[in-house]
């Protein structure tokens, strides 16, 4: 059966009253069973408290699947909620309240997230009877799900400030999102794949002449990772900490259905090799830039310019370090524990490929591991095969009756419109795709990253492919999260189908100071592997060379 | 309080650090770790500061191992087994005797206080001075050493896995040759033995340091592990697992027809 | 005996108003170091953890890749980055084997916090770094001042 023939076989029906709408940039493919199983709850628990926390005029937004394919539908607010969601508006503007939990993020959060990962993944799930594996998957999952919710419960403190920002001085100064978020660049080095641990490894291999030689030997790239934490030296303890911090968090994508950077790693080698030869270009904060555009601001706003330029400066970075150290971790810890069990039951011939235990539900797990007869190792494949091969663009774009028109912000005291419009502001940027028209051999989109550069395209669809990725390539793919930030030292340029100016493609092209260009909507249907480009991401413009 | 103790004396890592102290127990639990000492943080604060009563006292204690020595830095951590701490994991291989032992202290003490070493405390918080411990050893000659672990750690399948090489350690641990590559299953069983290409052995020289040996080319390809002596590290890996827990990280080296345990980890990698 | 030969801390200038007891006091806090030629002693940009006087040998500074000084015996360096805990404004290269004398924070702070003499001649210092920096002329720098270090840390 072909491609076509199955997706126009495939039913889609709304998954609930009002209007759905495909989300395409957090989830280009297929979700597995066990996500979809999961996502929801957990995703809505986080949107709610985000919601009133702030003193929002939604509910939620909700998240179900359809086909495996992402849908997401805006939940309405019941009138009684409103005086008490206005009320709160005025606390948050009033008392900044995003500051709180910014605090609560880097004092308490945070930490206590990588400790619990630390503590889970020093289980090797390989070694354990299937009992106390089957326990361990629920420990796994249970984290998950908490990180999920803890994920979402962070989501507006990044995006208000910053939307905030961008709505008044876009107002004041008519220049578009694009030249506005260049100030911000420098303030999320997590989204650049930086980290302590990172900047230790590259310090101590630059000092030691040994682990040099190590890392340019041609050694296979799981015996050299491992020779390098063996060094008896500083180099072996921070490559350690450095595999231990970034091991277990997905390459690409949510789902556990992707790798892990340990299993590709080939791309984990390539890409510390490239930050140790410091080619990595230089994310800095650009004073004239800064003088330019608040130049542009007229007197009587300029002080609320500085303010607001603070306040988004300060919490930007919670927009990537709020996936990185929650469930793309935590989901990674749970793919490592299906694959064990996954290992064991293709060895004694249940399922075909150890891989395919990541298509059972997670109560399918754990049966499979007490013996159960479902599902079958040829509905594993099935379910398997069709993420591999189906895409969100086959999926309708909505689901439903047509979305009600955007609430009139006009009528709301100040402090609520000033919320629900940086919000706005913020989801368009990170949804939005550009309109504009493509030439023959020119592509455009959202200008997200400044500069210009030439180079082969390495067309990624799948999370499975980043070891095709060769220094100096540019990542031509539909879109990507937040977790493959750990190849950035590899990559000379970004272009992507879907995603806006706040969409993790663009955020990381602008901190990592690499060219971007994304929302093309068609890149990856045009532009074939190894094509020669060029992308400026000044114009916003993708040219194929060849 | 005695600041340098045989190793399988060294109980407090506060004061031996973590390397000792790990080192120790494994001597306690009747693990084949060559024999030793643990220097206190303090005494290798005081033999750099040039006190001359450390050094002596230091030089006689040690003295019965002999030389060359294996000198390694002992992290006194605030944060455990996971933390890496900044220029406290040193190993300076075959310094010639006690009498050379001051210099090599000196450089593991200023290696702990480092620019680098101090900034990256501070980055993660630690604002305290650092003490540093240091293991000295007998430095093994081995005719062949490698690393095993003790479950296959990319299938996840219940047997051992083990890389050997002639000469120290180095060689499979550097990168420098193409180990021989066998599994071994829990029975002592043996399901794999693939020669790998060792053109180079590392060897210790007597006035100090190492140095890279040419191989001779019949010796490159032949297997430089025998089933007897693969039965032997199963149970070794048996032991280690009994002690430590499952999936361990073992670095091994077989000298003089005796088999010993050098260092003995967690496993940090993902399978598929 | 701990630490190093007063004789060895006497000449440089930073400590040459000390009488013979506060020397020895703060001779015991310092403690040997040697680097080979060629070696990185100092790197511009890094974090600063100790200040050290050099005793034989010699070392060049170099500031953004440009060579700017060159250091000997009696001279000293290291000291700003332990004062304000920023980075390394210099890089600092053993140009033949070096041994010097050196103290880290914990031991550098307090001596500098007990011993006003020593505090004066810091702050003397710096007061010269900022001229030259400014580029205003110092009368009694025409005047020489004995022997001064022109490295930088």
């Amino acid at each position: 059966m072909s491609r076509t023939d199955e997706a126009s076989e495939l039913r889609f029906e709304p998954p609930g009253p009002g209007s759905w709408e495909l989300d395409a940039v957090h989830f280009p493919r297929p979700v597995t069973r066990y996500w979809s199983e999961m996502h929801p709850e957990a995703s809505l628990k986080g949107v709610q408290d985000f919601t009133r926390f702030y003193g929002m005029l939604i509910d939620a937004l909700e998240y179900q699947y359809v086909n495996g394919f992402a849908y997401r539908t805006v939940r309405p607010l019941a009138e009684t909620d409103v005086p008490q969601r206005l009320q709160r508006a005025e606390e948050v503007i009033q008392g900044k309240l995003w500051r709180e939990q910014l605090r609560d993020w880097d004092e308490t959060v945070k930490p206590a997230s990588i400790k619990a990962h630390k503590e889970l993944q020093s289980i090797d799930p390989s070694s354990l009877s299937d009992e106390d594996l089957v326990d361990h998957l629920t420990r796994c999952r249970n984290r998950h799900a908490e990180m999920i919710y803890q994920h979402m419960r962070f989501t507006a403190a990044a995006m208000i400030p910053t939307g905030d920002f961008l709505a008044h001085v876009g107002d004041w100064t008519g220049l578009p999102a694009a030249d506005l978020l260049d100030l911000l660049r420098g303030t999320a080095p997590v989204s650049a794949g930086a980290s302590t641990e990172l900047d230790h490894l590259i310090a101590s291999i630059k000092q030691d002449a040994a682990a040099q030689k190590l890392l340019e030997s041609d050694v296979d790239p799981r015996s050299l990772l491992d020779a390098l934490r063996r060094q008896e030296s500083e180099t072996g303890a921070a490559a350690l900490a450095y595999l231990n911090l970034v091991g277990y968090r997905l390459l690409d994508g949510f789902d556990i259905s992707g790798p892990v950077a340990l299993e590709l790693p080939d791309v984990l080698l390539r890409a510390i090799r490239a930050a140790v030869a410091g080619n990595g270009a230089e994310s800095l904060i650009d004073g004239d830039r800064l003088a330019d555009i608040s130049g542009q601001v007229p007197d009587q706003h300029r002080a609320q310019f500085d303010e607001l330029l603070e306040e988004a400066r300060l919490t930007y970075r919670i927009r990537d370090e709020r996936g990185v150290f929650s469930d793309i971790w935590a989901s990674g810890i749970m793919r490592r524990a299906a694959l064990a069990g996954g290992q064991r039951l293709a060895a004694n011939g249940r399922i075909q490929d150890a891989a395919h235990f990541v298509d059972a539900g997670f109560e399918e797990m754990c049966a499979l591991l007490s013996d159960a007869d479902e599902p079958s190792a040829d509905e594993l494949a099935r379910r398997f095969e069709f993420r591999a091969s189906h895409s969100a663009k086959e999926a309708p774009p909505t689901l439903g009756p047509p979305p009600p028109p955007p609430p009139d912000l006009s009528g709301l005291p100040p402090a609520a419109a000033r919320i629900m419009r940086a919000i706005d502001i913020t989801l368009v940027a990170l949804f939005g795709s550009s309109e504009a028209q493509h030439d023959v051999e020119t592509l455009r989109g959202l200008a997200a990253s400044r500069g210009v550069y030439e180079g082969p395209a390495r067309r990624v669809s799948n999370p499975a492919e980043f070891d095709r990725i060769i220094k100096g390539d540019v990542l031509v793919t539909e879109s990507t999260t937040e977790a493959f930030n750990i190849l950035l030292p590899l990559l000379g340029a970004i272009v992507t189908d879907s995603g806006g100016l706040l969409s993790h493609s663009a955020i990381v092209a602008r901190e990592y100071g690499i060219p971007g260009v994304v929302g093309t909507r068609e890149a990856t249907d045009r532009i074939a592997d190894g094509a020669r480009l060029r992308v400026d991401g000044n114009a916003g413009e993708v040219t194929v060379l060849e | 309080m005695k600041q340098v103790v045989p190793l399988e004396k060294a109980r407090d890592d506060a004061i031996f650090g973590s390397k000792a102290v790990g080192l120790g127990r494994a001597i306690r639990d009747g693990l084949p770790v060559p024999p030793g000492f643990a220097l206190a943080g303090s005494i290798v604060e005081s033999v750099a500061a040039g006190e001359k009563r450390a050094i002596k006292e230091v030089a006689k204690r040690v003295k019965p191992l002999g030389g060359p020595l294996a000198v390694r830095s002992s992290a006194v951590d605030e944060d455990g087994a996971q933390a890496s701490f900044a220029g406290q994991h040193l190993t300076l291989l075959n310094v010639p005797s006690s009498d050379e032992l001051n210099a090599a202290l000196s450089e593991i003490w200023w290696s702990a206080n480092s620019d680098s070493a101090i900034t990256y405390r501070k980055r993660v918080g630690l604002f305290t001075r650092p003490s540093v411990g240091v293991v000295v050893q007998a430095l093994l000659n081995p005719d062949t050493a490698g690393v095993m672990f003790t479950r296959n750690p990319v299938t996840g399948a219940d047997e051992r896995v083990i890389e050997a090489s002639w000469g120290l350690g180095e060689a499979v641990v550097a990168g420098i040759v193409i180990p021989d590559h066998y599994r071994v299953d829990r029975s002592g069983r043996v399901l794999e033995r693939k020669p790998g290409h060792k053109t180079v052995a590392v060897r210790s020289v007597p006035e100090g340091g190492t140095v890279e040996e040419q191989v001779p080319s019949e010796r490159v390809a032949r297997l430089c592990l025998d089933d007897d002596q693969l039965l032997e590290l199963n149970q070794l890996a048996d032991r280690c697992e009994q002690v430590y827990g499952p999936s361990r990280d073992v670095e091994w080296a077989l000298a003089a027809g005796k088999l010993y345990l050098l260092q003995c980890r967690a496993v940090t990698r993902a399978g598929l | 005996m701990r630490g190093v030969p007063i004789e060895a801390l006497r000449r440089v200038p930073l400590f040459s108003d000390l009488n013979k007891r506060e020397l020895q006091e703060i001779a015991r806090l310092f403690k040997e170091r040697r680097f080979s030629k060629g070696e990185t002693v100092v790197q511009e940009g890094s974090g600063g953890a100790a200040f050290f006087v050099i005793e034989a040998g010699e070392a060049k500074v170099f500031v953004g890749g440009e060579e700017r000084s060159i250091l000997g015996p009696g001279d000293f360096f290291g000291e700003i980055a332990l004062i304000d805990e920023g980075t390394r404004m210099a890089t600092i290269t053993a140009s033949s084997d070096l041994l010097c004398y050196g103290v880290t924070y914990w031991d550098f702070r307090p001596l500098v916090e007990k011993n006003g003499v020593i505090g004066w001649k810091l702050l003397q210092r710096m007061a010269k770094m900022l001229r030259d920096t400014r580029g205003v002329e110092d009368v009694s720098q025409a005047a020489g001042n004995g022997r001064e270090s022109s490295g930088s840390g």
